[in-house]
Parts: structure tokens; C-alpha cells; sequence
């Protein structure tokens, strides 16, 4: 399976315009699973940190901003696909910027109309969804060349590995930080069972633990990498 | 004299009590990706102290005479992005004629100040905290000018460790952050100092 | 070059079409939430009520700001069966350990305090954030203006527990609620 993923990818590289293949399943799996692994947002992109180290103070705060940014990338990918013919290359950059704000804008009106805590909690990080250099860098580099289809697997690839890492951050950092998992008692939870009152490492929901924990993150993806292309 | 005591409680507290980069999580792509070497910090900074200024001004004055009358405050967002956008487009023709050095110098990274959140946030920042004309310059100079403070402490940092040997998986972004950690860990020994 | 305009003028136009009609569908429902969230927040300082409390609001201009602008507080009055059982209202402590804190607090008719609630404030988690517990804010429930010096933190002399090594932001918090005793009293000829 891991070869056809990097097979598949790699035509993606030599072939952009698809247009012929719009019903290539291997492509298109193939664009949805790469935004899992081989080239997950944070993780093996360096892309897209500032919400994340901002929003992961709990893990429900993560999903809530990965499942916004996830919607943004997936409308405007598919936006920007259907109208990659018409907008003329000179624009392309204000074009884009206009159609991605919009279901910024769409998502923050909707946020705060329908689920006001999570709009709440995650502040100014919803509109800055807008600079989420991963939502421009996969419109200009993969739905501005391909096709509705693949970019929606694009986008929905990219979304939920970006997902994933802001509930692992999340997770590790409410955990340590605040004894609790998704908002339920966790460390807290089981050092009652031995009489003990759990002391929050806080640092972990203050700035620093933000960094540190996305940084270690980071190394212990470039070592299961390592591994990885080691076994091959 | 009290204006003045306002507007030197505003700059600390923008540059180190709430800095930007290291508390607020603004800017953290350009902060990791430019701070290598301190001259190119100390250009970056500049330019992103001219952008941000100018762009929260371009933004408040917009909301406060066009978005706000109008009840199109939920225009802010694609508003004030397509502002920065252009602004930067400016900026980059102005660098580009007076100092060709510095533009070959910053690259790709004077494009990529319009999708440095910073920019966006500050200006978002000002109309949400409703701030006056003055106290709104002084964030917008105090904010960025807290993140030119963190680029060139990182930088000097770097050119510093240059040279240390770095296990192999924390080489590159993992190094960075958790220098990073460190920066802001020193720097909540500021909280508490300036009340805003 | 008349492409260029052409095409980034029809998306800006659909774009803000888009957004207005997003705008109109979600306005009514963000107006919702903003009072409902006003309306749970005073039922947790005020005991139970039965009417329209956001209807039964007055604004009050109880003093003058550092720019000489009015300083304005809502009083809403809690009614039950047309009888009132107390008002709430948004005193703000300036001089927290990292800024304002926004406090609601309910009163009765006679001055003693029903609850207060923390809406909004960023003191360090762990330690001045202890403010946010129920055990904390509920030390406060029954007392007035008569309780006198012994409304104030442990270290001014008074009852009210203070966190060690966390003084600044209880005490921001008690001295405020003080103050809004005092307004109350003044504005509305209640309490001892």
C-alpha cells in the first residue's frame, strides 16, 4: 500500500492537469492519504503553527479548530478548482485570497451563531484561518492545476491530518496541563485512585509548553520517517 | 505627562509582557523561517513594523468610517486582508527601488508578510478592542516591534549555536520550537509587570 | 488588463452577495446567542425570577472616566411575580494581576449579595484563576455592606480567602464587589 501512495504521488507531480482522469481513483486516494502522513500540515509541513500552538490548550479546542480550517480548505479548494481557467494568472493571488476569505467569513458567522462557546474559545484564530499559510499553499500549489475531485481529496486530506495533529497537541497538552481530557478527568481522574491530587503541570497549557510540545512532536515524526525510509 | 505614561505601558506591555510571537502566537512561520541571520532579522522587523503600523491604521480608519456606518462589520475579515495584501504589493516595489540588497536579502519572505498573522490579527485587534486613534499607533508599533525584538533575539540565538552538534531528529523546526519555548518561558517572568 | 478587472470585480461581487445573505440568515441567531448568554449568566447571581430580565434593564451613568466620558452600568432587575428579588450588575476590578476583571454580581433589594459571577478575566491559571471556583465566589453570598472591614481578603483584615502566593487577584475582586455595593446603595437607596 505505501508504495502505490508514492507512486501515485508522484504522478500527481509529472501530470498536474488531470482533467482527462477525473475519475482516477488511485489519484485521488492517493491526494486524500497524503495529507495524512507524507505530508501532514506541522508534522513534515512546516505550515499552519500559529493556531495550533495558540488553540491546543484542550483538546476539544483543537477539533473545533481543525474541523473550521478543514471546511475552509475543502470549499475554497473546490471554489478555486472550478474557477482555475478563468482567473488569469496575474490576479491569482488576490483572487484566491478573496474566495478563501469568504468561507472564512461564512465559517465565523456560522460559528457564532450556532456553536457560540467554541466561536468563543477560539477567538481571533477563526478569522485568521484566512493567513493559514497551509489553506493559501494548497490552493496555489494543487487546486489552482487540478481538478474539482482530487482537490476535494486534496483539501480533505490536508484537513483532517491537520486535524489529527491538533488533537494530539491538544491532547498531550491538556492532559499534562490541566489533568483533564476532553474536558472529562483524566490524570486527575486516576490519581484520585491512589488519594492523590493531581497537580497540573501548567506550563504545558502556558506558552512554552506549547512550543516545546509541538517541537518534540515534530522530532518524533522525523524519526518514525527515519525508520520508515531506513526500511525500504 | 499622562498620555505619555499611557503610551510607554502600551509598548511594554505589547513588547514584553504580550509579545506577539512569544505569548500571542503571532507570526510564527516568518519568526522560524527568517531568523538565521541578525541582519536579515533587523531588515525583516523593519518591514514588518512599516506593514503593520500602516495596515491597522488603512483598517481602523476603514471600519471606522465605512465598515461600521454601513453594518458591514462582517466585511472586516476580506476587507482588511485585501488592505494588507495590497499594502505589502507596495511595500515590496519600495524595497525593491531603494534597497535592492535587501530585497534579494528577504526573498520570498516580503511576499509572505501578508499571510503573516500578525499583520491581520493586530489590525483585527484594534477595532475589536474599540481603541482611539493614539493608543491604536502605539499597539500597532509596540506589537510589531515586539516581534522584530523576538526575531532578533532568535537570531542571535542562531548564530550563536550555529555550531552545536544537534541530535539528527530535532535538527531543523523541532530545535527552533523548543528554543522558542524557552524565549517565551523567560519572557512570562514579564507577566504581572504592566496592567492592560 | 480589462480581463484582470473584469474577473476580480465578479468575484468580489459574488463574494459579498454570498457573505450578506450569510450575514442576514446568521444575524438573528448571533443577536440570540449574545442574550442568552447574558440571561444564564445573571440567572447564576440572582435567585429565581420569572420575567424578561434583559427587558428589565436601566442604564445608569454613575461616574466619569479618566477622559471625562460617562461611566455607564446596566442594572437588570430580577423579578418574580411582578415582586423584585434583586438586581445584576458588571462591576470591573482594573487592577487584576494581568488586567481587568469583568465581574456580574446579584444583589437584593435589601444589599446582600446573591452570587458573582467571573465573566471575563486572564489572571495565570493555577494560581489567580482560582477565582473562577464556585467554593471561592460562593464565600461571598449573603454578605453586604454591613459586613464592614470583614469584606475584604484575609490579609486586609477581613474573612474572604486569599491563594497563597495569589493575593492580587482576589483582593482585586472583593474590592470591586465592595464598590458595587457602594454604587448599588447610592443608585438605588438600598442596603445597609
Amino acid at each position: 500500500m505505501a508504495d502505490s501512495n508514492v507512486a501515485s504521488s508522484e504522478i500527481a507531480e509529472l501530470e498536474p492537469v488531470s482533467g482527462a482522469s477525473w475519475l482516477n481513483l488511485r489519484e485521488v486516494s492517493g491526494d486524500l492519504v497524503r495529507g495524512l502522513w507524507e505530508e501532514i500540515p506541522l508534522f513534515r509541513l512546516v505550515l499552519g503553527m500559529c493556531p495550533t500552538l495558540a488553540v491546543t490548550t484542550s483538546a476539544v479546542n483543537g477539533v473545533g479548530m481543525g474541523i473550521a480550517t478543514a471546511f475552509v480548505l475543502v470549499s475554497s479548494n473546490i471554489m478555486i478548482s472550478l474557477l482555475r481557467k478563468i482567473i488569469p494568472d496575474m490576479i491569482r493571488i488576490p483572487a484566491f485570497i478573496i474566495v478563501i476569505a469568504s468561507f472564512v467569513t461564512i465559517t465565523d458567522l456560522m460559528m457564532a451563531a450556532f456553536t457560540p462557546e467554541l466561536h468563543h474559545a477560539l477567538g481571533i484564530f477563526i478569522p485568521l484561518i484566512v493567513v493559514n499559510c497551509i489553506v493559501l499553499a494548497r490552493a496555489e500549489a494543487f487546486a489552482s492545476k487540478n481538478g474539482p475531485l482530487r482537490s476535494t481529496a486534496d483539501g480533505l486530506g490536508m484537513g483532517i491530518g491537520f486535524t489529527i495533529v491538533l488533537i494530539l497537541l491538544g491532547s498531550l497538552r491538556e492532559v499534562l496541563g490541566n489533568g483533564t481530557w476532553f474536558g472529562m478527568p483524566a490524570l486527575t481522574g486516576i490519581m484520585e485512585l491512589f488519594n492523590y491530587e493531581y497537580q497540573p503541570m501548567i506550563v504545558m497549557v502556558l506558552p512554552p509548553g506549547a512550543f516545546i510540545g509541538l517541537g518534540l512532536f515534530v522530532a518524533l515524526a522525523n524519526k518514525i520517517e527515519e525508520r520508515r525510509k531506513g526500511k525500504k | 505627562m499622562d498620555n505619555v505614561v499611557e503610551i510607554l505601558l502600551i509598548l511594554i506591555s505589547t513588547i514584553f509582557v504580550t509579545n506577539f510571537v512569544l505569548a500571542r502566537f503571532l507570526g510564527i512561520c516568518p519568526f522560524l523561517g527568517v531568523s538565521s541571520r541578525i541582519e536579515t532579522s533587523i531588515g525583516m522587523g523593519m518591514a514588518v513594523i512599516f506593514v503593520i503600523t500602516l495596515a491597522a491604521l488603512s483598517s481602523w480608519l476603514i471600519d471606522k468610517f465605512v465598515l461600521i456606518p454601513f453594518d458591514l462589520v462582517y466585511l472586516r475579515t476580506i476587507v482588511f486582508i485585501l488592505v494588507i495584501a495590497s499594502l505589502v504589493q507596495f511595500v515590496e516595489m519600495v524595497i525593491r527601488k531603494t534597497s535592492p540588497a535587501l530585497y534579494n536579502a528577504l526573498g520570498i519572505f516580503l511576499p509572505l508578510i501578508t499571510t503573516n498573522c500578525a499583520v491581520l490579527a493586530v489590525a483585527l485587534l484594534v477595532v475589536q478592542k474599540e481603541m482611539d486613534l493614539f493608543p491604536m499607533l502605539f499597539f500597532a508599533i509596540g506589537a510589531s516591534t515586539g516581534f522584530t525584538v523576538a526575531l532578533i533575539l532568535m537570531a542571535g540565538i542562531r548564530e550563536h549555536t550555529v555550531h552545536a552538534r544537534i541530535p539528527k531528529v530535532l535538527q531543523g523546526t523541532p530545535i527552533s520550537l523548543i528554543t522558542a519555548g524557552l524565549m517565551a518561558l523567560s519572557f512570562l517572568g514579564f507577566a504581572g509587570l504592566v496592567r492592560m | 488588463m480589462g480581463r484582470l478587472i473584469i474577473v476580480l470585480t465578479a468575484i468580489c461581487l459574488v463574494a459579498t452577495i454570498a457573505l450578506a445573505r450569510v450575514y442576514d440568515i446568521t444575524k438573528g441567531p448571533i443577536a440570540e446567542q449574545e442574550r442568552l448568554r447574558t440571561v444564564s449568566a445573571i440567572k447564576a447571581v440572582l435567585p429565581a425570577f420569572n420575567n424578561d430580565i434583559d427587558k428589565d434593564a436601566k442604564e445608569v451613568v454613575v461616574g466619569k472616566d479618566k477622559r471625562d466620558r460617562d461611566i455607564r452600568m446596566k442594572f437588570y432587575t430580577g423579578k418574580r411575580d411582578e415582586s423584585p428579588v434583586g438586581m445584576a450588575f458588571q462591576v470591573i476590578a482594573p487592577d487584576g494581576y494581568a488586567g481587568d476583571i469583568s465581574i456580574l454580581m446579584g444583589v437584593t433589594p435589601e444589599g446582600e449579595i446573591t452570587g458573582i459571577e467571573i465573566i471575563s478575566q486572564r489572571e495565570t491559571p493555577g494560581l489567580g484563576n482560582k477565582i473562577l471556583q464556585e467554593k471561592w465566589r460562593g464565600e461571598f453570598k449573603g454578605r453586604s455592606l454591613e459586613d464592614g472591614p470583614k469584606l475584604a481578603v484575609k490579609k486586609d483584615g477581613g474573612e474572604i480567602d486569599q491563594f497563597s502566593g495569589a493575593t492580587i487577584s482576589p483582593r482585586a475582586v472583593t474590592n470591586a464587589v465592595k464598590r458595587g455595593l457602594e454604587i448599588y446603595r447610592k443608585e438605588f437607596n438600598h442596603g445597609g
